[in-house]
């Protein structure tokens, strides 16, 4: 194992520096940062160009600066030196100050969107492998293929003129039209008819309940001004408890385990009661607070499955964290809820952001200040998901089917085992090991995709770092840039192998 | 699966000898409708995009160049009319400019027209050349394994890891003012990776099949057992993933101009007439709509065809059914390797 | 959801270190089975209680609002330096921060929107004393401070003349890496030194509060020098001297810098000049608060790189440019229509958006008030008087008939801005008062419109082909480019097509017959015309010749009308002797939201901020 990661740590390093050699030689031959001071006519324009050249040694021919810098570069491997050195701008700011700021809101966004790109991508795609050749399978298949051929600008633009402004101008007076209502209420019954399927007649009743259910319930949303002050509320929070309860039992254990539902029950109370006592905790939590109240919530949900026990004792750990945090989320996001008003407030009535990612001199409390992320987040976040969303769920809807097709699955149905079972059991597992190929080349789609949303959304990261460097010609930023992603796109190639051996028993990692 | 199709008799005459399988492959492409729609619809858009305005001297059937500077009419609004007469429209007609004027006045249609022309260019030669280069190198590695493919899939390994995007708007910072074909090559140059290594794969397990075995016993040489023997049992894997390159190619291009490192004005592509109207969003929509949707349109096409390319070529991806296979007792199992 | 709540998390971590490792949780050890639940559930409260009581807040800090309000102003570039004098720090973010904070454009005198110097007289006062020798005399009015609370004193004066003099420099440079070979540079700025290098050190009056400059050789422009820059006590004691007073001892005991025969570096004066030259260059907020040091009437208070800077009032500013709103916050947007929607959307106050006839209708619609007027750079045509086509007077003649400048400026700017003109003047702009006067006696009016048998008949059947250069990558260069072709084949030339993205560095070269781009104009000041008429000037790239003595003799005339005088006889000779044609300023557009008054438009790099006195915040309602 230990000679399997120090052979691959070498082989990538050695990749690493090639492809900055190709790098470095492509940038540099292609662009010229004295092109805007060429063009100028400032007086002392010589010598201003005579300075740059001077800062930024173009007198060098490229690929002796291309050592120079890498020797830079070989600085930061010497740890505690604090010796980096990857250049400076075209300004004079140092490379090695400016890329941690970037790269931390780059991240934030690339995460956030392959976690969620992952985790739709993947239910959706299995529910539609489930449901093969079904309305909803057709329709998630159509979408897919269309996002995945939606330049990523397009939609980013797109979700900026409409969702954005629309959705601001809305709040204004959230009224929600009646067709509207109506619209969203035969969507919402078509799909879980789709969904729960059936014959004729339960296909009905299912869409029947689940269409005026959603419209009812739209209807009071609109009617009660829930936009402008939203919320769950005691008795929503109670049901939802129960709904993940019995839902996370259902699906991992099945409701016949007792054992299972009470260790989803304990942990439902557990929320149930929690949601009632801590909201004066919550009123002066500081995001220390929040973190350790995860942190226990989690620990409280392995606790009591590990203590309920029983044949299957891991399982009962799994559900008992799956509902301990799920219920615990769902409190969180009732109270962050509570904050909208004062958050409207401070920005004056129209929440969702368009550009950047936190609003100038917002003082406010971490609910707050979690709302003014989120705000500022969405919008680049489901531009950046979209796109990776689709390609999961293609994967994961062809995985399914293939898995399905295997023979230890049918032996699996032959005997008898429920086909919840089946599924969860025996075919998810198989299906995650094609997905984690996937996401080491998707983090470098996204990564690239980051550069247009960046753009777009005016959001300061690693992106911008490269598309404004590159149309200067300031080698530097870029050369920057490129380091932290190819490094990462190593990386996450290495851990996908380490995922694909943790999954697949049959490989081995020598 | 085991007989390898030799590439010079892809037609075989019809005979009572079994069904060639490049005719089988053919035939299950033309039962998926969706597919073989896809392709008369691209082809059907190429068309009429290259005759509308022609193709270098040649002229088209539209009155306007895409350079050509009119005057403004109506604020450059759309002329274009699709609503039938007796739906109270005024009939299909095309009226002066029927996708509206941009903001000097040249003519809209004619522009998008041309930004098809050079999608379209871009697609094709950056997908030959990313597939030449990608299978050759693949060939060669997955052949001859060892040192050679050690090096070559090292080189690979370089290229990779550098997103599509990134090298993209450096190759397109480099070559994007030298016209649409200059940068579609050099692009396909940088994008031949992603097929390099599914050609590998391919080749380092055919090489181990009987067949090339009994070529090597009689006397072929290397690249006679590459290209005539082992290639052709390949070029499936080959065909999926060069269709699928191009449709992230158009994607790639549009993405490019956006940024502003794809093709130059005064030649026009269809993700720059996108960008230097986005200003133009609310204000003159068509200037914005028209471009996109013929870029999501070729997209989308091209994409489907591959779709419809993967599942000829490889049954056991469609042919499958849950409903079906409750019904009916399962079919022996194709072999796994 | 809870991705979006765990990255909250891991931000305000960041921003809060006071979260100690301490706040964990505990183990315990049990032994039997049924006593677990009981002890469990306690051990896990006792010790959540515990930590949680340890990292909690005492509950929200509420901002203390003034009462004039904020406004927001969307900038394209990121702020890179609190010195925007050095060739580094010459950016337009730097700039506008320092024409707020009283380092760069503000001080004794501003620009105003009509490019006219006007002087701030409770800051201090400025005055021409004598014409020969030229000597000017400022006086700071007294009770001046910096926003540290240390007093405005003549030192300060001393040391921004030393900067912007080049008055100690003794380098000479390696022509080809800029390298210095010999001697030492100390301060490096973007501006010239020309001038301010024709002044002796500087007479400093007993009371501290003025200086006067004596120019060797007569100097035009010196009502732009202004003699405020860095604060002198910061400096000083970043070279390790204790006061200001100490650093005008120091610069008064050094010798002038003589290039031929350079003196051994003065150790202190290196430490200051390193530290102005690029110690006020940041990446991140700094920690040393000496740097935000203003004279100005706003002090930068915090900046997030790449997001937003915000300047809150400066209490110790006593100038005229008192403003009326609390703070003004700069928001960093690079993208032009993301500029329009972040307004439409309330993020941003004033915009300054690359304008087309798009954004404006987008901006009027979405209820904004719209400014638009003239940019101060403008595209024109340049004939090279070094091609062979273009030797014989006629041909350039005939050529410069048949540009369409009415056509090229209804498609490109009018849009924007229906009361543009085609610029008729290669000196003055529109704004400049002689630009009336000037028009009328220069002789543009012979290309006002475009005149194809007037240049078929001074052709006389010739075709000569005109290779054209500008730059690809700008569509209006394009658009022009396409409408000069289309016109200039009618009258039989031969248009060929040498643009390039790369134009700028195929510009001194020369290989071309006429180029076609756009020049800066300062607005104020003569400067450039040396620059771009004598045929030593570094932008007189189409080796023109015809007005050397009078562009030269510019830089000397001190008297208003003589200049005048002078400068128009520039311009009528550039169109006597077909230099190539004046074609459009560009247009300009601010947006701004309706709950923000006082905004004008000013189409140089200030921007939207030269008059930011004048802006006040309707109270909403």
């Amino acid at each position: 194992m230990a000679s399997f990661i120090l052979r691959r740590l070498l082989v990538s390093v050695l990749i690493l520096i090639a492809a900055s050699f190709v790098m470095y030689m492509m940038v540099a031959y292609s662009s010229d940062p004295l092109q805007a001071l060429l063009g100028s006519n400032s007086p002392n324009k010589l010598q201003l160009i005579a300075d740059l050249s001077r800062r930024l040694q173009l007198d060098v021919p490229p690929p002796l600066r291309w050592a120079m810098w890498l020797g830079g570069v070989a600085k930061c491997v010497i740890p505690f030196a604090n010796a980096c050195d990857l250049g400076s701008t075209v300004s004079n700011a140092q490379v090695v100050d400016i890329l941690p700021t970037a790269l931390a809101s780059t991240l934030q966004l690339v995460t956030i969107a392959l976690v969620v790109a992952i985790f739709l991508g993947v239910t959706i795609g299995i529910v539609t492998a489930l449901r093969q050749y079904s309305g909803l399978d057709n329709t998630v298949t159509f979408v897919s293929f269309f996002l995945y051929s939606l330049p990523s600008f397009l939609i980013a633009v797109l979700l900026k003129e409409f969702i954005a402004i629309d959705f601001n101008d809305f709040l204004r007076n959230p009224i929600i039209p009646w067709w509207v209502i109506v619209a969203i209420a035969v969507v919402a019954g078509a799909i879980w008819q789709s969904l729960i399927g059936g014959d004729g007649r339960r296909r009905l009743t299912v869409f029947g309940i689940s269409g005026v259910a959603t419209g009812v319930v739209l209807w009071l949303m609109s009617m009660t001004d829930w936009f402008l002050h939203p919320g769950l509320g005691p008795v929503v929070v109670v049901i939802i408890v129960v709904g993940i309860v019995v839902g996370t039992t259902a699906l991992i254990g099945g409701l016949q385990n007792r054992r299972t539902l009470l260790t989803a029950g304990i942990n439902g109370a557990i929320a149930i009661v929690a949601y009632f006592a801590l909201q004066p905790l919550f009123n002066i939590s500081s995001a220390g607070t929040l973190f350790i109240l995860s942190l226990v919530t989690l620990g409280v949900g392995m606790l009591s499955g590990y203590l309920v026990g029983g044949y299957d004792r891991a399982q009962n750990v799994k559900v008992g964290a799956i509902t301990a945090v799920a219920t615990g989320a769902f409190i969180l996001l009732d109270r962050i809820m509570q904050s909208w008003p004062t958050y409207l407030n401070d920005t004056t009535g129209r929440p969702i952001a368009t550009v950047g990612s936190s609003t100038p001199g917002l003082s406010g409390d971490v609910w707050v200040s979690t709302l003014d992320t989120f705000t500022h987040l969405v919008l680049p976040t489901a531009a950046l998901l979209l796109i990776s969303f689709a390609s999961y769920t293609r994967y994961s809807r062809a995985g399914m089917l293939e898995v399905l097709n295997q023979d230890y699955i049918r032996t699996a149905r032959a005997k008898g085992m429920p086909e919840r079972t089946v599924i969860v059991r025996h075919a998810f597992r198989n299906v995650l090991i094609p997905i984690t190929t996937l996401v080491a080349f998707d983090v470098g789609a996204l990564l690239g995709g980051a550069v247009i949303t960046e753009k777009v959304f005016a959001i300061p990261g690693m992106g911008n770092l490269f598309n404004s460097g590159l149309s200067r010609g300031d080698l530097n930023p870029v050369m920057g840039y490129f380091v932290i992603i190819a490094a990462m796109a190593i990386i996450f190639n290495f851990l996908a192998d380490l995922a694909y051996a943790g999954l697949d028993p049959r490989v081995r990692v020598r | 699966m085991t007989t390898p199709v030799l590439a010079d008799n892809p037609t075989m005459p019809e005979t009572k000898a079994p069904e060639s399988q490049g005719r089988l492959i053919f035939r299950r492409f033309l039962s998926n409708k969706l597919a073989v729609v896809s392709v008369i619809l691209v082809l059907g858009i190429i068309i009429f995009a290259t005759s509308a305005i022609g193709l270098g001297p040649i002229p088209g059937w539209w009155k306007y160049g895409y350079k050509d500077l009119n005057p403004q009419l109506n604020q450059g609004a759309p002329t274009l009319s699709l609503w039938p007469t007796w739906l109270g429209g005024k009939g299909f007609s095309f009226g002066e400019h029927p996708f509206g004027q941009d903001r000097i006045g040249k003519d809209y249609f004619a522009m998008t027209m041309r930004g098809i022309q050079n999608s379209f260019l871009v697609m094709i030669v950056l997908g030959v050349i990313a597939s030449v280069v990608g299978v050759v190198v693949g060939a060669v590695a997955g052949y001859y394994r060892g040192t050679v493919d050690a090096i070559l899939m090292r080189i690979t390994d370089v290229f990779i890891v550098i997103p599509a995007l990134v090298i993209g708007s450096v190759v397109g910072h480099w070559f994007g003012g030298l016209g649409a074909l200059v940068l579609a090559i050099m692009l396909g140059f940088f994008s031949w990776m992603g097929i390099a290594r599914l050609v590998r794969g391919e080749f380092l397990s055919l090489r181990e099949r009987e067949f090339v075995e009994a070529a090597r016993v009689a006397g072929a040489s290397d690249s006679r057992i590459i290209f005539k023997h082992i290639l052709p049992n390949a070029i499936g894997v080959v065909i999926v993933s060069s269709t699928l390159i191009m449709a992230s190619a158009i994607l790639l291009e549009t993405a490019l101009s956006f940024l502003g490192y794809g093709i130059r004005s005064p030649d026009v592509s269809l993700g720059l007439l996108i960008s230097s109207n986005e200003s133009a969003f609310q204000t003159r929509p068509w200037l914005f709509w028209w471009p996109g949707a013929f870029i999501v349109a070729l997209a989308l096409l091209v994409n489907f065809v591959g779709d419809g390319l993967r599942d000829a070529f490889d049954p056991r991806h469609q042919r499958f059914s849950i409903r079906k296979m409750r019904e009916s007792l399962p079919e022996p199992d194709e072999d796994q390797t | 959801m809870l991705m979006v709540f765990l990255s909250s998390v891991r931000q305000n971590a960041r921003t809060r270190p006071a979260v100690s490792s301490s706040c964990t949780g505990g183990k315990l050890k049990i032994t039997r089975r049924r006593a677990r639940h009981a002890i469990a559930a306690i051990a896990i409260a006792g010790t959540a209680a515990l930590a949680l009581a340890a990292c909690t807040t005492s509950g929200t800090t509420t901002p203390s609002a003034g009462t004039g309000g904020t406004v927001s102003v969307a900038v394209v570039n990121d702020f890179t330096s609190f010195n925007s004098s050095t060739p580094q720090g010459n950016l337009d973010t730097n700039g506008q921060v320092g024409y707020l904070d009283g380092s760069y454009g503000t001080g004794f005198q501003y620009i105003d929107s009509d490019f006219k110097i006007v002087h701030d007289t409770k800051f201090g006062t400025f005055e021409k004393t004598s014409d020969s020798p030229q000597t000017v005399k400022y006086t700071l009015n007294k009770g001046l401070k910096w926003s540290d609370g240390q007093p405005i004193t003549a030192d300060d004066m001393v040391l921004a003349w030393a900067i912007g003099s080049g008055y100690y420099d003794s380098a000479t440079f390696d022509p080809t890496s800029g390298d210095v070979t010999k001697g030492t540079q100390y301060f490096q700025i973007a501006a010239s030194t020309a001038g301010l290098d024709a002044t002796s050190f500087p007479k400093v009056s007993s009371d501290n509060l003025s200086i006067t400059l004596t120019y060797s050789t007569p100097y035009v422009d010196w009502e732009l020098v202004n003699p405020i820059a860095q604060p002198a006590h910061i400096v000083a004691e970043k070279a390790g001297l204790k006061s200001a007073a100490d650093l005008t001892k120091l610069l008064k005991g050094l010798p002038k810098g003589d290039p031929s025969n350079p003196a051994a570096p003065d150790p202190t004066l290196d430490k200051a000049a390193k530290f102005v030259n690029t110690g006020y260059d940041v990446t991140a907020f700094p920690t040393d608060k000496t740097l935000t040091v203003s004279s100005g009437p706003f002090v930068v208070s915090s900046w997030t790189p790449g997001q937003s800077l915000t300047m809150t009032r400066n209490k110790y500013y006593a100038g005229g440019l008192v403003p009326k709103i609390d703070s003004i916050v700069f928001r960093f947007i690079g993208d032009a229509s993301a500029q329009v929607t972040a307004l439409q959307n309330g993020e941003v106050d004033v915009i300054n958006p690359q304008a087309s006839a798009d954004t404006l209708t987008a901006l009027k619609q979405a209820g904004a008030k719209v400014l638009t007027g003239d940019q101060v750079s403008y595209d024109h045509l340049d004939l090279n008087f070094g091609s062979p086509v273009f030797k014989d007077k006629t041909i350039r003649e005939a050529f410069l008939k048949t540009i369409p400048r009415q056509q090229i400026l209804d498609s490109i700017v009018t849009p924007v801005n229906p009361k543009a003109k085609v610029l008729d003047s290669q000196i003055f702009l529109p704004a400049n008062p002689p630009y009336d006067a000037t028009v009328k006696m220069n002789g543009s009016s012979a290309y006002d419109k475009v005149d194809i048998e007037g240049a078929k008949a001074l052709l006389k059947g010739a075709t000569p082909t005109i290779r054209i250069l500008y730059n690809t990558a700008n569509p209006n260069r394009v658009d022009e480019f396409q409408a000069i072709q289309a016109s200039a084949a009618k009258a039989g030339f031969k248009i060929v097509d040498a643009g390039s993205p790369q134009w700028s560095s195929l510009l001194p070269g020369g290989d071309y017959d006429a180029s076609l781009f756009g020049w800066i104009s300062p607005g104020a000041g003569t400067s450039a015309l040396p620059q771009l008429f004598s045929s030593q000037g570094g932008g007189n790239y189409n080796k023109y010749t015809g007005a050397n003595k009078d562009a030269l003799a510019t830089q000397t005339t001190l008297d208003p009308k003589k200049l005048i005088t002078l400068e128009q006889a520039i311009d009528k000779q550039t169109f006597t002797d077909a230099y190539g044609l004046p074609l459009f300023q560009l247009p300009g557009v601010f947006g701004t939201s309706t709950r923000v008054n006082g905004i004008k438009y000013m189409g140089n790099q200030t921007g939207p901020f030269w008059n930011f006195w004048e802006w006040s915040v309707k109270k909403s309602s």
